[in-house]
């Protein structure tokens, strides 16, 4: 019998000058024929792309107990009917904080290589991410302390300059009690 | 020298929801010749370490730092050109799914027979002849007509015979199996191991094999390393980690085998699952399903040290841990004893959980290490 591949009617994609590279800065369209991702990235300004996504924080309640974790919900938004492109300042795309502390850790907790990233949100998407604080700050390489009773503020933001002047970070404020 | 040295090796992955801190500071060596086992839950980062040794880590992963020496070659720092030269050639896998590791659209002897005209530099017939010979080396009855079927014209236990064929064709140094029988029958994958361990010895080929089924551990390796959260727990002689179990973590593996004979009703599991690895707690990344665990386990992260000693682990150590009782900062101290009990043909472990486990676990060991019996 003869196959297929005897038959020489299939490319092997072994041939010189065929891609041999995954290309993954394309993503599948809502459109497929028109990549409206790539349009909106070349023609829609990044103020306007920075004012059309929003970002808010928010937890379940305001009151917590000593030790008890805290969950919150990261809301994203993009308002435009169009794909928008949030171009960040690594591959780290956003971040959330503790009073400030960057996922409440006194020590780097990584080294992202040495590249921009793109924070891509599809026409009016809404992402949302769940996080929780356990109440803790990370205060050395293997070391952990606990938060005192008292009031912290949660918040996160784009990883881009100024995120706070662009609109692009949130606040919520949170309080362990001392029981 | 080592065959291989992995130092300190970090991946992270960079998604929308967070990094992901897939494998984080690993260290580990395999020697030549030598039957090295990788065990642990989905989503403990063996497989990751498995690509990252072979450098197959995509976008969005990247892996942030650490070595991988090979023959005392950093294989991380090597052009592409020179992986490519290593990789299938020098180091092959046994990737765990065959029906997707084989390309459909190739007969099964194409696909292996242009690995050894690619690395060997043998032509078509020469070529066609290694891989009948390879393919009837692996059990694949009457090898020289199946050399010419597709991937689909095989079962599932031919397909990994295949892959195995495939990965075998240049006499590697170091096989990297990532979970070859989880997809087979438990027949076929008794078979496949048999295979994978005959074959190593005849080619004196180091074998890496990532599993999560620690019996298949105890059948194969020489060595292993309990991988949670992107982390060693322990390493330790296949013997020592069957019989001395020193992680809570490894024990609470054991303790899920099950065992022919076993009256109870139900196995005993770990509680809980793996964390998130975008959100892992702080401290020991086991406490939150460890049964023993303390407050001083929340605030800081135990490193792997000789359990004896409690000295922080050093390459000449054969035995190691990551807990923090052997650092002597547990107060009540870890409550599981181990029994090991001599039975008509097998040796038993008893894991017997202690006053804060819910219950006691009785485990059997599926012939480990193959001839010690206490």
């Amino acid at each position: 019998m003869r196959r297929i591949y005897e038959s020489d009617a299939l490319h092997r994609d072994d041939d010189p000058h065929t891609p041999n590279e995954k290309d993954t800065s394309r993503r599948v369209q809502a459109v497929r024929w028109v990549n409206s991702t790539l349009l909106s990235r070349l023609l829609l300004p990044t103020g306007i792309a920075y004012r059309a996504v929003s970002v808010d924080i928010s937890t379940p309640n305001d009151e917590f107990a000593p030790g008890e974790s805290v969950p919150f919900v990261v809301t994203m938004k993009n308002s435009l009917p169009t794909p928008v492109t949030i171009p960040t300042e690594s591959l780290v795309l956003w971040t959330w904080t503790v009073d400030g502390v960057p996922e409440a850790s006194h020590v780097p907790l990584r080294d992202p290589p040495d590249e921009r990233g793109a924070f891509v949100f599809d026409r009016g998407e809404r992402k949302q991410f769940h996080k929780r604080w356990d109440q803790r700050f990370k205060v050395g390489n293997d070391e952990w302390e606990a938060a005192d009773p008292g009031t912290y503020t949660l918040g996160a933001e784009f990883n881009v300059p100024a995120a706070d002047e662009k609109g692009l970070s949130s606040e919520t404020i949170v309080e362990i009690r001392s029981d | 020298m080592s065959l291989l040295e992995v130092n300190d090796l970090t991946v992270k992955f960079y998604t929308e929801e967070g990094v992901v801190n897939a494998v984080d500071n690993l260290s580990f060596s395999i020697d030549r010749g030598e039957k090295f086992g990788v065990v642990g839950e989905s989503g403990a980062g063996k497989s990751v370490t498995a690509l990252s040794v072979m450098r197959l880590i995509e976008s969005p992963g990247h892996i942030e730092s650490g070595e991988v020496l090979f023959n005392g070659e950093n294989l991380l720092e090597m052009s592409d050109e020179e992986i490519r030269s290593i990789r299938g050639n020098e180091i092959a896998m046994v990737f765990q799914d065959a029906q997707t590791a084989l390309n459909p659209v190739y007969t099964v002897g194409e696909q292996i027979s242009e690995t050894i005209r690619h690395h060997l530099g043998y032509d078509e017939t020469e070529a066609k002849e290694r891989s009948i010979q390879l393919l009837d080396t692996v059990g694949i009855p009457d090898a020289e007509s199946r050399f010419s079927d597709y991937p689909h014209e095989f079962s599932g236990g031919m397909q990994q015979r295949a892959i195995i064929a495939m990965a075998l064709s240049c006499d590697p140094d170091l096989l990297i199996c990532d979970e070859p029988t989880t997809a087979l029958d438990v027949t076929i994958e008794t078979k496949i191991l048999q295979e994978i361990e005959t074959l190593a010895d005849e080619f004196d080929t180091a074998i890496q094999l990532i599993t999560h089924d620690l019996g298949v551990v105890a059948d194969v390796c020489d060595r292993v390393m309990v991988m949670y959260a992107g982390k060693p727990v322990e390493k330790a002689p296949v013997e020592e980690l069957y019989y001395d179990p020193k992680h809570p973590y490894t024990v609470g593996l054991m303790s899920s085998i099950p065992r022919i004979g076993d009256e109870r009703e139900r196995l005993q599991t770990i509680p809980g699952t793996m964390p998130d690895l975008v959100d892992l707690p702080s401290g020991c990344s086991f406490h939150p399903r460890c049964p023993y665990a303390e407050e001083s386990c929340t605030r800081s992260e135990p490193a792997l040290v000789d359990p004896e000693t409690g000295a922080v682990a050093t390459d000449d150590d054969e035995h190691v841990a990551a807990c923090l009782e052997y650092t002597g900062e547990l107060t009540d101290g870890l409550g599981y004893e181990v029994t090991v009990r001599d039975s008509s043909d097998d040796a038993e472990v008893e894991t017997v959980a202690g006053a804060k486990a819910s219950s006691a676990v009785d485990t059997d060991v599926p012939d480990a290490g193959g001839d010690r019996r206490d």
